[in-house]
C-alpha cells in the first residue's frame, strides 16, 4: 500500500536534510579553522623565513633598525615566565583544590568556588592594569631592597622600574591559579569515596588519606591540568604585555625587561612597517599557535586517559 | 601517633591558608578597581566621547557602544556555528569524527588571543585594507565558536535520553527531536552558555588591537574603526597622563561590572535549569 508522500512530509524531509547539513558544515568548519589559521599564518610569514630560514628560532638578535630578527629572546622570555608562574602557583592550586574537595563543607566550598570563577573570569587587561599600577611599584621596591642586600649597584640603578620578568611571572601566577585550581578540583572530586573511606577505616588521618590515596589516584589528571595551565600562561597576552617592559635583548636576570612571544607581537605589531618586520612578528604568532595547539591536545589526551583509568 | 596528627592539622591549616590567600588576592584586586574606579565616575563618563587631547573631562561612551556592538555581532556570527557544531558532536557521540571535532574545539579554546588578533589582521584587515569593527567581531567569533560548541554539547548531554527515545518512538525525525525536545529542554542551559561565552569575549583586548584599532569618536558603523572598553583601558593605562590613567580605572570598573552582570545572568539561568531537573 504505497502512499504518496504528502506535502508536509516532503517539507519535513527537506528540513531533516538541511539540519544534517548544517550540523556537518559547522563541525567541518570548526576543524578547518585550525588548518585555516596554520595556512594563513604560514603564508603571511614567508618573508621572514626567506630572510632568516630556520635559524630564526635560535638567533638572539631582535633589531628592528637593522632588520635582523631572531626569536630566541622571546622564546626564552615565554619559557621563563610560563614555567616560573607554574612553579609558583602549583602548590597553591593544589592546596586550594584539596581544601575544597576534602576540608571545606558545602557552605564554605560553594562561595569559594564562586570567587575562584570570578577571579578566573576577569579579563587579562584588568590584571594588566592592576599589575602595572599596584604590583609593579611593589616589585620595584623589592628590587631596590634586593639590590642593596646583595650590594649590586647596577641592580639598584637599572632595575628600579619594576617592569620585567619578575612582575610578569607573579602576575601570571595569579592569573593561572583559579584555572589550575578548578581543574585539579574536578579530578579530585571523582576519587571514589570507597577508597577514601577504606583508608580512613584503617586508621589513617585525613592527610594520610590525601597523601597516599587521593593524590596518587589523580596524579595523571593533575599533570594534564598543569600542562593546560602552562599553555594558558605561555599564550597570555595583555597582562604580560603591560608589565614585562618590551625588552628586545636576551634577559640576564629576573629583573630585566623582556618579551614573550605574545607580548612582542602586542607591543610591536602596530609599529612594524617593513615587510620583514611584520612577517617576523607573524612568524612569532605561528610559533605560538603551534605550541598552543600541541600543548592543548597533549593535555586533553592526558586528561582523558586520567578519567578512563 | 602525635606526629601524624600534628602533620594532619598542619597540612589542614596550610591548604586552608592557600584558599584564604586566593580570596585575599581577589579582594585586593576588586578593591583597587572599585576604589580607583568609582572615584572618577560621573555622568559625562558614560555619555560623552573622549575629550580632545589636553582638555579635561570626557568619557568612554564610544567604548561602551563599541563593546556592545562588537560583542553582539561576534555572538550573532558565532552562535549558529557553535550551536550546530555542538549539536553535531552530541548527536554523533560515538563516532570518530565527532571526537576529532571535540578535540579541535578544545584546542581552539587554548589558542592565545594575540594569535587570533594577528590572524584577524592578516586574514581580514590586510585583505580589505581597512581596520574595522566587523573584522574584530569575526576575530572574536573564532573564540566564541569553540566555547559555545562545547557548552552546547555538554548541556545536550544532560537531556534525559528517555525524553528523546519517547519522541523517536512517536516517529519523529532526528531534526524535530533535536529541535523540539533536546533544544527546548536545554534552552536555558544553552543561553547560559552563550552568556558565559559573551562575558569572555567582551573582556578580550588582544584580538581587537589590530582589527577594531580604536577610535576617539562615537562610531556606529561596523565597517569603520571602533573603540571598545578593554582597548580603551589598555591605551589609557599605557599613556603617561594621570587623567587618562584614572579613566582607565573607571573604564575597568565599568567593564568588570558588565562582565559580572553577564556571568550573574548565566548563573541564574543555570540555577533554574538545575532546579527544574530536581
Amino acid at each position: 500500500m504505497a502512499v504518496q508522500p504528502s506535502h508536509s512530509d516532503r517539507r519535513e524531509l527537506v528540513r531533516e536534510r538541511a539540519f544534517t547539513a548544517a550540523g556537518l558544515t559547522a563541525a567541518i568548519a570548526l576543524v578547518t579553522t585550525i588548518v585555516l589559521f596554520l595556512v594563513q599564518l604560514f603564508v603571511t610569514s614567508r618573508a621572514s623565513r626567506a630572510a632568516f630560514g630556520l635559524p630564526f628560532l635560535w638567533r638572539s638578535e631582535w633589531n628592528p633598525v637593522t632588520e635582523q630578527f631572531g626569536a630566541l629572546p622571546m622564546v626564552v622570555g615565554t619559557l621563563i615566565t610560563g614555567f616560573g608562574a607554574l612553579l609558583i602557583s602549583t602548590p597553591f592550586a593544589l592546596g586550594i583544590a584539596i581544601f575544597l574537595a576534602d576540608y571545606a563543607g558545602k557552605k564554605v566550598a560553594e562561595p569559594v568556588k564562586y570567587l575562584i570563577g570570578l577571579l578566573g573570569g576577569l579579563p587579562s587587561v584588568i590584571f594588566g592594569l592592576w599589575g602595572l599600577f599596584v604590583l609593579v611599584p611593589l616589585v620595584s621596591k623589592f628590587e631596590v631592597w634586593f639590590g642593596k642586600l646583595v650590594g649590586s649597584e647596577s641592580l639598584v640603578a637599572s632595575g628600579t622600574t619594576g617592569v620585567g620578568l619578575l612582575a610578569a611571572i607573579l602576575l601570571l601566577a595569579i592569573m593561572i591559579l583559579p584555572f589550575s585550581a578548578s581543574l585539579i578540583l574536578e579530578s579530585l572530586l571523582v576519587v571514589p569515596t570507597e577508597l577514601k573511606e577504606g583508608a580512613l577505616a584503617l586508621g589513617a588521618t585525613k592527610w594520610d588519606t590525601i597523601q597516599n590515596v587521593e593524590l596518587p589516584y589523580v596524579r595523571r589528571s593533575t599533570v594534564g591540568a598543569l600542562v593546560l595551565s602552562l599553555g594558558r600562561a605561555l599564550g597570555e597576552t595583555m597582562a604580560v604585555t603591560m608589565v614585562i617592559g618590551n625588552g628586545m635583548r636576551l634577559p640576564h636576570s629576573l629583573f630585566d625587561p623582556a618579551n614573550t612571544l605574545a607580548s612582542a607581537i602586542a607591543n610591536q605589531f602596530l609599529e612594524a612597517t617593513s615587510p620583514v618586520y611584520i612577517a617576523s612578528l607573524v612568524q612569532l604568532a605561528l610559533i605560538l599557535f603551534v605550541i598552543a595547539i600541541i600543548i592543548n591536545i597533549v593535555a586533553r589526551i592526558i586528561l582523558r586517559r586520567g578519567v578512563q583509568q | 601517633m602525635t606526629l601524624r596528627k600534628l602533620k594532619n592539622s598542619f597540612m589542614g591549616a596550610l591548604v586552608a591558608a592557600s584558599a584564604l590567600l586566593l580570596i585575599a588576592v581577589l579582594v585586593v584586586i576588586m578593591w583597587h578597581i572599585f576604589i580607583s574606579g568609582v572615584k572618577y565616575l560621573n555622568w559625562d563618563f558614560f555619555t560623552k566621547a573622549p575629550a580632545p587631547m589636553g582638555e579635561g573631562g570626557g568619557g568612554v561612551f564610544n567604548a561602551i557602544v563599541g563593546t556592545f556592538l562588537i560583542t553582539l555581532v561576534a555572538a550573532a556570527i558565532g552562535t549558529p556555528f557553535g550551536m550546530f557544531a555542538g549539536i553535531y558532536v552530541a548527536e554523533h557521540r560515538s563516532q570518530r569524527f565527532a571526537d576529532i571535532v571535540r578535540l579541535c574545539a578544545d584546542a581552539l579554546q587554548g589558542v592565545p588571543s594575540i594569535v587570533i588578533g594577528i590572524f584577524g589582521y592578516t586574514f581580514l584587515v590586510a585583505r580589505f585594507r581597512s581596520y574595522s569593527a566587523l573584522s574584530a567581531s569575526i576575530a572574536l567569533a573564532f573564540m566564541f565558536v569553540p566555547t559555545t560548541a562545547r557548552v552546547t554539547e555538554e548541556v545536550l548531554n544532560l537531556v534525559p535520553s528517555g525524553l528523546k527515545e519517547a519522541a523517536y518512538a512517536l516517529g519523529a525525525r532526528r531534526s524535530s527531536v533535536v529541535w523540539n525536545v533536546s533544544i527546548k529542554t536545554a534552552a536555558a542551559g544553552i543561553t547560559s552558555g552563550l552568556l558565559t561565552s559573551m562575558a569572555r569575549i567582551a573582556g578580550e583586548t588582544a584580538p581587537l588591537l589590530f582589527t577594531a584599532f580604536g577610535s576617539r569618536y562615537i562610531e556606529w558603523n561596523m565597517l569603520r574603526p571602533m573603540s571598545a572598553l578593554p582597548l580603551q583601558i589598555y591605551i589609557y593605562a599605557s599613556s603617561p597622563y594621570p587623567a587618562l590613567q584614572q579613566q582607565a580605572w573607571s573604564a575597568a570598573f565599568v567593564l568588570v561590572l558588565l562582565i559580572l552582570l553577564l556571568q550573574y545572568g548565566a548563573k541564574h539561568l543555570i540555577a533554574r535549569v538545575l532546579r527544574v531537573k530536581a
